[in-house]
């Protein structure tokens, strides 16, 4: 078998992790690496069906990675490589220039506001399909909340409510509205995994609420907003970000808004404190 | 004037009923339909229609099984990019069941194929398909 030699550094965490690790260990993490990929070879030949993991053997892998996986994107190199310098972001920062230079590519969020845009959905759905998951960025667990939280000074309150609760919704197929359980979660949270109280007390919620289907039409767009091949940008959404995005003056980071510190970590991630 | 008008609602009727065989062609906002297949599988692609490169699968789970309606498209000159509902599919016993599969600019390929996937309870037959107001009668899940 062959065996794609920067595919299987990058796997173990990347050079500076392979420098420091001992033959032994090389030779044991390239023999569970050629397993690994004879298993899905085997898999794919015999036209046999994926085998999501458990919860139980995703956390198994926590300590087989030199970060967390709740990490923001801002934070983080690509998997296994050292981060890269970032531009600075100008004196007054604008949501253009978030997604220019700390939220880029930005491809899912773009796909998953033109395909609202194109299905006919209000302003503040595209919006929020817009936003929704910007704040990966920053940090990843409970991305809906903290979503909601940096955007809400600045935008529409059914917008905020939609970010905030899609989070919650995407764990809750429903055939009615268009969504469906991707598999995707099957690979990332394990085939078995029951979301926590919390999230399962908030869909209680949800389900009865007037705004239901805000977060739920978010959740319908995310759905099919990973396509590689997509080209899409921020041009079409100029207009809406100009009626419905309180840009504040002073520059994102810099108006006392009660998330103005999440901007500014945001401009600067490499801040030791 | 009776027997003229109720020649006219038998004829109707009859073409009705011929249109929704399967296989047959139905034109709907310019686009020429026409439903290829219905399927069962384990894993179905989430593709919009016409479709693009999206990653993302649905799964069949106990209980419960995809089934999945192909059905071709060829936009004539009257084709436009208008938003259309999602196609409902119709079983034996009456229940209809949405797709999360929609249509986005739907004028702007000459010609294509798309994947409409139903969870349906396991064992369900499907036997209608409707496009706003094109209807089609299912061949049997192979």
């Amino acid at each position: 078998m062959e065996v794609d030699r920067r595919a299987f550094i990058a796997s173990i965490g990347g050079a500076a992790v392979v420098a420091t690790m001992e033959h032994e260990a090389k030779a044991e993490a390239l023999e569970h690496y050629m397993e690994d990929k004879l298993d899905e070879m085997v898999a794919e030949q015999a036209g046999q069906p994926e085998k999501f993991p458990t919860v139980a053997e995703i956390e198994a892998q926590i300590e087989t990675r030199p970060y967390r996986r709740g990490t923001g994107g801002v934070f983080t190199g690509q998997r296994g490589q050292n981060v890269k310098r970032i531009e600075p972001m100008p004196d007054k920062p604008t949501i253009q220039d978030f997604f220019r230079l700390r939220f880029a590519p930005a491809n899912h969020v773009l796909q998953s506001a033109t395909r609202a845009m194109k299905t006919g959905m209000s302003e503040e759905i595209i919006l929020a399909c817009l936003l929704h998951d910007c704040v990966l960025s920053l940090i990843k667990p409970d991305h809906g909340w903290w979503g909601a939280q940096l955007f809400e000074p600045y935008i529409p309150e059914k917008s905020a409510f939609a970010i905030r609760y899609h989070q919650t919704l995407r764990f809750y197929p429903d055939a009615e509205a268009g969504y469906e359980y991707p598999d995707q979660y099957y690979r990332i949270f394990g085939h078995d995994y029951q979301p926590p109280e919390y999230i399962a007390n908030t869909y209680k919620m949800l389900k009865n609420h007037k705004w239901y289907m805000e977060p739920r039409l978010v959740t319908v767009n995310d759905l099919y907003a990973f396509d590689p091949n997509a080209k899409v940008s921020i041009e079409p959404f100029t207009d809406i970000i100009g009626r419905h995005f309180k840009q504040p003056k002073e520059g994102l980071g810099y108006d006392n808004s009660p998330s103005a510190h999440m901007w500014r970590t945001l401009a600067r991630p490499d801040n030791p404190l | 004037m009776m027997r003229i008008t109720m020649g006219v609602l038998i004829s109707l009727l009859l073409a009705g009923a011929a249109a929704a065989q399967a296989g047959k062609s139905q034109t709907v906002n310019g686009l020429q339909i026409t439903v290829t297949g219905v399927q069962r599988m384990e894993k179905a692609s989430l593709r919009d229609c016409p479709p693009g490169t999206n990653t993302v699968n649905a799964v069949e789970r106990p209980g419960d099984q995809l089934s999945v309606v192909t059905v071709a498209f060829r936009a004539t000159p009257d084709a436009k990019n208008t938003p259309m509902k999602r196609p409902v599919a119709t079983a034996a016993d009456g229940t209809a069941y949405n797709t999360s599969v929609q249509f986005v600019d739907v004028a702007s390929k000459p010609e294509y194929s798309c994947e409409f996937v139903y969870r349906v309870p396991r064992d369900t037959v499907l036997k209608t398909f409707q496009i706003e107001t094109a209807k089609f009668d299912l061949p049997a899940i192979k």
